[in-house]
């Protein structure tokens, strides 16, 4: 019982400093998004607690008489985060971008799934320079990119519409995925298709029925991993789609929660932490098959 | 216990749910709140037409003002009606002042976007991809009077006699400086000489003064304005450049002495947002920027608004002479399908400027002066004390256009957005290169610019 509550101690040890320094970012943003003006611009206030200040114009304080809330939370203010709700189009770009994340997913197995695969299993030698050379297309980045790319938008008359993200994000989430699932694959023994060909099954049926179902780690990482590429991206974002009803979040909260050079800090940090909480929500459900996913084709 | 869930044992998380739960209450929670939905749409019916149908549409482009207020009357009041009058349906977008550019430049490659295009500095370069504004600048004029020489020296080519842009507004550029720490040193920052007195002071204070040296507008726009107050400029009035002068060099020695007794390292990495975030915070005692300081003081600290000056900038040996801070300039690009209803929405929008003036907090001075009534009088009513009332003075006396004096040019625009002035600043404050050296080396560099554009004609 000792020996296990030691391996414990010391595995808590060694992770705990790397779990406060990754959850840090989270925790600051959270205490943030609730200071009031007069709180956050006093650079004698400790950042990371609440402390007592005059409130600025609009803001209000609905825990005052709450003293007993710890970090001092009676002097915070919701009012910020209000704003996001009632001021801006928040919703609307957090619905966008779930559009745009799923449907560029979507996009994304549909052809990295078959082309890692070929590449895998089909290609012999030239397999690897292939799986290489699409891996480097992704590494093009996008403010070279979007210049050109505004040209083939526009001639489809896609401009200003969530449709020409669905339609150039896959631009550079086939490219990481297909090297991702290439690599998965490889780690499959190609024995156990050769059992399933050799009882009777097509090539699609033995990848549908086999090859698939053992796949999940490796699949369940590029949808995790493209939606959190489309999340993340920018440069088309604000450049391909100018309404702000159409804006996703990476486009929408910079455009109008930094007004000029004045940035609303505490909004920001609500609006992305919101989408942050889900998403960290997602990746920890998956963590095992994640970190599979992601070292299938380390060793081979 | 489903037999994929071992992983998630060790971590904790499946003795409860499993992961197959999870998904499906994910699912099922989302079907259920996007069905809730469903019922209410389909009693509502088909929307009979919600919104009045236009006959036309007029899509517009600009930033995201620093006021909210501004663009919600921009947005919801002066639009709307100005559509309802015109049979059109007015769309404005808005974008953060940063991603401008990058935006303007998408659209020129596309040739496609928005009618008409709001930016914030003059936009020389991108002449050949505009019309010619110059019949709304004949109509504006008849209505409201002679365009103020900073518009017309910002948005007018004289060598190829276009109008490149519309000078909608511009906006003044005063310093803010903290009465209770300049009175504690004994100074006031009326001259250059002033400030590289007291910064040393004001450091030892813990309040050093602020000003820029990086790759941003606000170091570009004071810098290019400390130069004019020391009689240097970029170029002279027949676009020559001009750069290298014992002016240019007198100018170094004062940005590099403040830096090195007044200021820390800090500056070097300065962002259009380090002087209102230095200032509102406390921790500066001077900053040269727009309103935005005092006005987001205003609301969010108002003891350090009471205790703010805004003031001129501070006289050189040779002159006092600022930029403008901000010069917002109007363009339709020559694709436009609607160029007569842009060329009347931003006629409009100049001559009825009151409303703009006014809901901007005094931030957009119209580029037309007559075209605000009892300009002075506004100011001097703003409930803060008078306090923007040297807004007017700042304006007309001691604010010119970047390129001064000459006209904001292809050339001037090319420098401007290289941010060569902060980097020739910053070479001589960190002990790269001594003041003459640097003079030298930016004249090195202008000259090919300016050989560029006059190749092309444009200059």
């Amino acid at each position: 019982m000792w020996s296990t509550l030691r391996e414990r101690g010391i595995s808590y040890l060694i992770v705990g400093p790397f779990a406060i320094v990754l959850a840090f970012p989270f925790y600051w943003m959270l205490v943030t998004a609730f200071k009031t003006n007069g709180d956050l611009y006093d650079l004698n206030n400790v950042p990371f607690t609440y402390h007592p200040s005059q409130a600025a114009v609009g803001e209000k304080l609905p825990f005052r008489h709450d003293h007993w809330l710890p970090f001092g939370f009676e002097n915070a203010t919701t009012s910020h985060v209000s704003f996001i709700f009632h001021n801006t189009n928040y919703l609307r770009w957090v619905e966008n971008t779930a559009v745009v994340g799923g449907l560029v997913v979507a996009i994304t197995l549909l052809f990295a799934v078959p082309a890692g695969y070929s590449l895998a299993r089909l290609s012999g030698r030239w397999g690897q320079s292939v799986g290489v050379g699409i891996f480097l297309t992704y590494l093009v980045p996008p403010t070279l990119l979007f210049l050109p790319l505004s040209r083939v938008i526009s001639k489809l008359g896609l401009q200003d519409r969530i449709w020409s993200l669905v339609l150039v994000y896959p631009s550079f989430t086939i490219p990481f995925a297909t090297w991702l699932l290439m690599g998965f694959f490889r780690t499959i023994p190609a024995e156990l298709e050769d059992a399933a060909l050799v009882d009777g099954c097509s090539r699609l049926k033995a990848l549908a029925r086999v090859i698939f179902p053992i796949s999940i780690p490796g699949i369940l990482t590029v949808v995790i991993f493209s939606f959190s590429l489309c999340v993340n991206e920018f440069v088309y974002a604000i450049t391909f789609v100018s309404g702000t009803k159409q804006h996703t979040i990476s486009a929408g909260v910079p455009t109008d929660l930094i007004r000029g050079d004045v940035y609303f800090w505490q909004s920001l940090m609500a609006a992305t932490l919101i989408p942050s909480i889900p998403l960290a929500l997602l990746y920890n459900s998956f963590l095992d098959r994640f970190i599979a996913g992601f070292t299938g084709g380390a060793f081979r | 216990m489903p037999e994929n869930d071992d992983g998630l044992e060790e971590l904790g998380l499946s003795k409860s749910l499993t992961r197959r739960q999870v998904l499906r209450r994910t699912v099922g929670g989302f079907l259920v709140l996007y069905g809730g939905a469903l019922p209410k749409v389909a009693a509502a019916g088909v929307p009979k037409h919600v919104h009045r149908q236009y006959k036309n549409t007029l899509k517009i482009i600009q930033w995201s003002h620093f006021v909210p207020a501004y663009d919600v009357w921009f947005d919801k009041t002066y639009t709307k009606r100005w559509g309802d009058k015109h049979d059109t349906d007015v769309q404005v977008d808005h974008i953060a002042l940063a991603q401008l550019p990058a935006r303007a430049q998408a659209e020129v490659a596309a040739q496609s976007g928005h009618d008409i295009f709001g930016h914030l500095s003059p936009q020389a370069g991108l002449e050949d991809q505009v019309i010619n504004h110059k019949e709304i600048i004949q109509e504006v004029t008849r209505k409201v009077g002679k365009v103020s020489q900073v518009g017309f020296k910002s948005c007018y080519n004289p060598r190829t006699h276009k109008w490149h842009g519309f000078p909608e507004n511009y906006v003044p550029d005063p310093i803010h400086f903290r009465k209770d720490l300049w009175h504690q040193v004994g100074l006031k920052p009326s001259t250059w000489d002033d400030v590289r007195k007291a910064a040393p002071k004001l450091k030892a204070l813990g309040h050093p003064v602020g000003l820029g040296m990086s790759n941003e507008l606000d170091s570009n726009m004071l810098l290019i304005a400390l130069m004019q107050c020391y009689g240097a400029f970029i170029q002279n009035a027949h676009a020559r450049p001009s750069i290298n002068s014992k002016h240019t060099v007198e100018a170094l020695k004062t940005m590099r002495d403040i830096y090195k007794n007044g200021m820390t390292n800090e500056i070097f990495a300065w962002t259009a947002a380090s002087n209102n975030q230095g200032y509102l915070s406390g921790r500066l005692s001077l900053a040269v920027n727009a309103i935005s300081i005092i006005r987001s003081a205003e609301d969010a600290n108002p003891a350090l608004a009471q205790n703010t000056s805004v003031a001129p900038i501070p006289r050189g040996p040779v002159q006092r002479l600022g930029l403008e801070h901000v010069m917002g300039v109007y363009t339709i690009w020559k694709f436009s399908k609607q160029k007569a209803l842009a060329k009347r929405f931003i006629a409009d929008l100049e001559v009825n400027y009151q409303g703009a003036f006014k809901n901007s907090k005094f931030y957009n001075f119209p580029a037309f002066r007559g075209a605000v009534h009892n300009y002075t009088r506004q100011l001097a009513a703003d409930p803060h004390k008078g306090k923007y009332k040297v807004l007017d003075l700042i304006a007309r006396k001691y604010t010119v256009n970047l390129g001064y004096p000459g006209f904001s040019n292809a050339a001037i625009d090319e420098i401007f957005n290289t941010w060569l002035v902060p980097q020739m600043f910053a070479q001589v404050a960190q002990g790269k290169m001594t003041p003459a050296e640097a003079a030298k080396a930016a004249e090195h560099e202008f000259k090919p610019i300016f050989a560029k554009w006059r190749a092309r004609g444009k200059i």
